[in-house]
């Protein structure tokens, strides 16, 4: 800024500087030689008016009033009104309207002024600048705060109010509102006893008022309350604690709080249960022990006596049965609600245990088989797999084993298998008491099994192979969601040799199909005609090992086509031009699923459309897909000549596979390693266990439906 | 010859009902209290039913039917679970484990005793 202003101030210093007060000086002497002028002329134009004197004098009067109102022009342009056009300029700066440094060379006139105003000017605007910047970083800073604040209000579960000492409501978060029942805004300022009920609060505010500011540190800052709703619907938990001032004096308190309504009711219903339990059975009991201790003292009774004591024994015996049966049944209902559980997707159950196995050094862990939705505490039965799969190492002396989720009628099952033998049921009952560190309440695996109404065991899953189950509630949610897309109209089937045969017998051909490792994957295009500019846009795969899907070994990748996307095929499968503009061309994903792929054989259905794809980018990608290639297609067609339909979806419908997450690449390759998974089996009953088998029933299909296809 | 029934439970109460029971209805009827005992017992001589208490000291009732079904000399031992626990879960545990039937205390003698004469039928056809 200084800088700016020499500048200024030096700008003129080329010419003569011409100073105010020689301005004056020349506009003075100016004046009186126009005043001798004037006075001359007039003087020899009028010769014959008044002596000499007289002419004299009044040419000096005449001279003096043209050179005064010459003086006051020349002071009027060049002082007065620069003077009144800086002062408009200065107070433009100073009301901030303008920003922008002034023109010295209008102010020449009026000396050192306006360099000393510029000067001023630049300061004034630099500290204007400056608390400008200030204020805006502290706006910044206040906005990011709230913002944060709001995001947390908005994120907890529980309600939050925050009241003055006169309980008006001064914040509250959504939470709030809802249990509260209050539909749309709450207005603020309202009072709190509009919406609970009053005496529990004022009753915690004055305990809290009581406690001695100085033990704030040491004892607990907030307090338990149970309230109301006013419309008495709903009991609300919670805590609350007093907002101080700087002085710590209380300005106001914040009350967090939960829906109590179905832990007191539960606990209520927990108490009937158990007076239930110990009166109701006080009669039945009674008159089973009278009838007994009579028939029992008295032998010498009659027939008849004896009879009627006996029905009672009967009747009581069977009345304490049916209260037992009941009791029991209201237990179960009540027992497994009381722990929060959540909707869990296995594979993110699965996941964490594996990971922290994986850290831990533990055994090697591998997801397998289609996930599947179940209900539980997320946190505890992980701890409990964590434990049971180190136990189950350590006992077995095994260390690889597979997790898989499967579904039952009633339950989902969790099931562990491994090479070797199973797990003694003593063995297992030994560990149900060992405390897990980490779980919550010092739970053992017997809580953590009582929680999830479980149980679990082990035994032989054929020769050789060895699974302990561990049974969890089923999801509150539909395990599977119908595809929301409509379905895909039928990929063109293609029958190019080239594509799907192979000239020479693979190294693998020999080898049993059971034994080999397949990478199945489904690609999305933009179309169906990829020798006319159709380009893949998303690519899925997951990989098979010894017949087992792992599911955590998968490939999704989405592709930029450097196309648009055709609006027509969007609705099959969703992924429009915005969604791949970031995503990296095939150039650099084609070569990652090569490596992902390896050299397994390549399972799709309908493959040879997929290869189609594939193939005619190898060249600009430097990749080849000489990998052994396999089709669920025609591996259908070859084992249900009798059906035509041989889709992906009627195939799963035959095959008994539920389908969820359709028309995702990745989705769609799942389903269809479950698929082949099954169609390996059905293949094994066909005696077609081998590679090369199963390539001769694939390539005289081929033959088949290629020669179909020319009629 | 008589079919033979071995029953495998530490509560004399309701064995002394059961042997009642079971001898009232023709068959041969061993008694052992604890799960050790029970696989002695199967040893010596294998009996065509067994009532087996889940809850018996030392081996419990899950391990013993395990240990039956890991020897396939004893294939034909139908085995009858009788438990206090009433869960869903424990009832499939115990058939997951080899168990042909699972009975939950308590329970109807008559039932019990139709159960047996059934399973016997079924097992001789």
């Amino acid at each position: 800024m200084p800088e700016r202003v020499t500048g200024l101030t030096n700008a003129p210093a080329g010419r003569k500087q011409l100073t105010p007060a020689r301005l004056i000086a020349i506009a003075f002497a100016l004046a009186a030689l126009i005043g001798v002028i004037l006075f001359a002329l007039v003087f020899s134009l009028r010769g014959d008016l008044g002596t000499l004197p007289q002419r004299a004098y009044s040419g000096a009067i005449i001279a003096v009033a043209a050179a005064v109102a010459l003086g006051w022009l020349v002071v009027h342009q060049l002082v007065l009104r620069p003077l009144a056009h800086l002062g408009a300029q200065v107070r433009l700066i100073a009301e901030a309207k303008s920003d922008a440094p002034l023109d010295l060379r209008t102010y020449r006139a009026l000396g050192p002024l306006p360099d000393a105003i510029t000067q001023l000017a630049a300061e004034f605007m630099a500290a204007r600048r400056e608390v400008q910047q200030s204020v805006t970083a502290a706006t910044h800073r206040v906005e990011e705060q709230k913002g944060r604040l709001e995001a947390i209000l908005r994120d907890l579960s529980e309600g939050v109010m925050v009241c003055n000492l006169d309980h008006q409501v001064l914040l509250y978060n959504q939470v709030a509102l809802s249990l509260l029942h209050v539909a749309g805004e709450l207005g603020l300022g309202r009072s709190l006893f509009q919406l609970v009920t009053r005496e529990p609060v004022t009753h915690a505010l004055e305990r809290l008022h009581q406690r001695p500011a100085a033990a704030g540190a040491t004892e607990e800052s907030t307090i338990a309350v149970v309230c109301a709703t006013v419309d008495s619907r709903t009991l609300l938990s919670g805590r609350m604690s007093l907002v101080l001032d700087a002085e710590q004096q209380p300005t106001g308190y914040v009350l967090t709080f939960t829906d109590a309504t179905r832990s007191i009711a539960e606990l209520s219903q927990r108490d009937v249960l158990l007076r239930n339990a110990t009166e109701g059975l006080r009669q039945p009991i009674a008159n089973l022990r009278a009838a007994a201790e009579t028939i029992s003292s008295f032998p010498e009774i009659t027939p008849a006596e004896r009879r009627a004591f006996e029905e009672v024994i009967l009747r009581e015996g069977n009345v304490l049965s049916e209260r037992l049966e009941a009791l029991d049944r209201d237990y179960r209902s009540l027992s497994a609600g009381y722990w929060p559980m959540a909707d869990i997707h296995s594979l993110d159950l699965f996941s964490c245990v594996v990971r922290s196995l994986g850290e831990a050094g533990g055994p090697q862990v591998t997801m397998v088989g289609l996930p599947l939705w179940l209900h539980g505490d997320s946190h505890s039965l992980a701890l409990a797999l964590e434990r049971v799969l180190r136990n189950l190492a350590e006992a077995t002396g095994v260390s690889a084993f597979d997790i898989e989720a499967l579904l039952g009628d009633k339950l989902i099952y969790i099931e562990i298998a491994w090479d070797g033998v199973p797990i003694s049921s003593a063995a297992l009952d030994a560990w149900r008491d060992e405390e897990l560190p980490g779980a919550l309440g010092r739970a053992t695996l017997r809580d953590i099994l009582n929680r999830h109404g479980s149980e679990m065991w082990s035994r032989a899953k054929r020769p050789g192979r060895a699974l302990l189950r561990l049974p969890v509630p089923a999801p509150t949610r539909i395990q599977f969601v119908p595809p929301s897309r409509p379905s895909m109209p039928p990929r063109p089937e293609f029958y190019d040799f080239d594509l799907l045969q192979l000239g020479t017998r693979p190294p693998l051909a020999a080898r049993t199909l059971r034994s080999l490792s397949y990478v199945v994957f489904d690609t999305e295009t933009t179309g169906l005609r990829p020798s006319q500019g159709d380009e893949i846009i998303a690519i899925g795969a997951v990989r098979i090992v010894n017949g087992r899907i792992l599911t955590g070994e998968t490939f999704s990748r989405l592709v930029n086509p450097k196309r648009p996307v055709p609006a027509e095929s969007v609705q099959f499968h969703g992924i429009t031009d915005a969604v791949v503009a970031d995503a990296p061309p095939i150039e650099v994903v084609l070569p990652q699923f090569k490596a992902f792929a390896a050299d397994s054989a390549l399972v799709a259905h309908n493959a040879a459309f997929d290869l189609k794809f594939l193939k005619l980018k190898e060249e600009l990608c430097g990749v080849r897909f000489d990998n052994v290639p396999l089709d669920t297609l025609l591996i259908s067609a070859f084992l249900f000549p009798e059906f035509t339909d041989h889709s992906l979806d009627a195939l799963a419908d035959r095959l008994r596979i539920e389908i969820s997450g359709r028309h995702t690449a990745l989705g769609d390759a799942m389903v269809t390693a479950a698929v082949f998974v099954r169609l390996l089996e059905l293949l094994e009953g066909r005696n077609i266990t081998t590679l090369s088998a199963l390539m001769d029933a694939s390539n005289m299909m081929l033959g088949i439906r290629a020669g179909q296809a020319h009629f | 010859m008589k079919p033979s029934v071995l029953l495998v439970d530490d509560e004399p109460n309701i064995v002394l009902s059961l042997e009642f029971l079971m001898k009232q209805a023709g068959y041969d009827v061993r008694i052992a209290r604890d799960g050790d005992g029970a696989l002695n017992a199967v040893r010596e001589r294998a009996p065509d039913i067994i009532l087996l208490d889940v809850m018996t000291p030392g081996l419990d009732g899950y391990e013993v039917c395990q240990t039956i079904r890991a020897n396939p000399a004893w294939n034909d031992v139908r085995i009858v679970m009788l438990t206090a626990k009433s869960r869903e879960v424990e009832r499939e545990k115990g058939l997951a484990l080899g168990a042909d039937d699972y009975i939950t205390k308590p329970f109807s003698t008559r039932e019990l005793v139709d159960r047996v004469k059934r399973m016997l039928a079924d097992r001789r056809a």
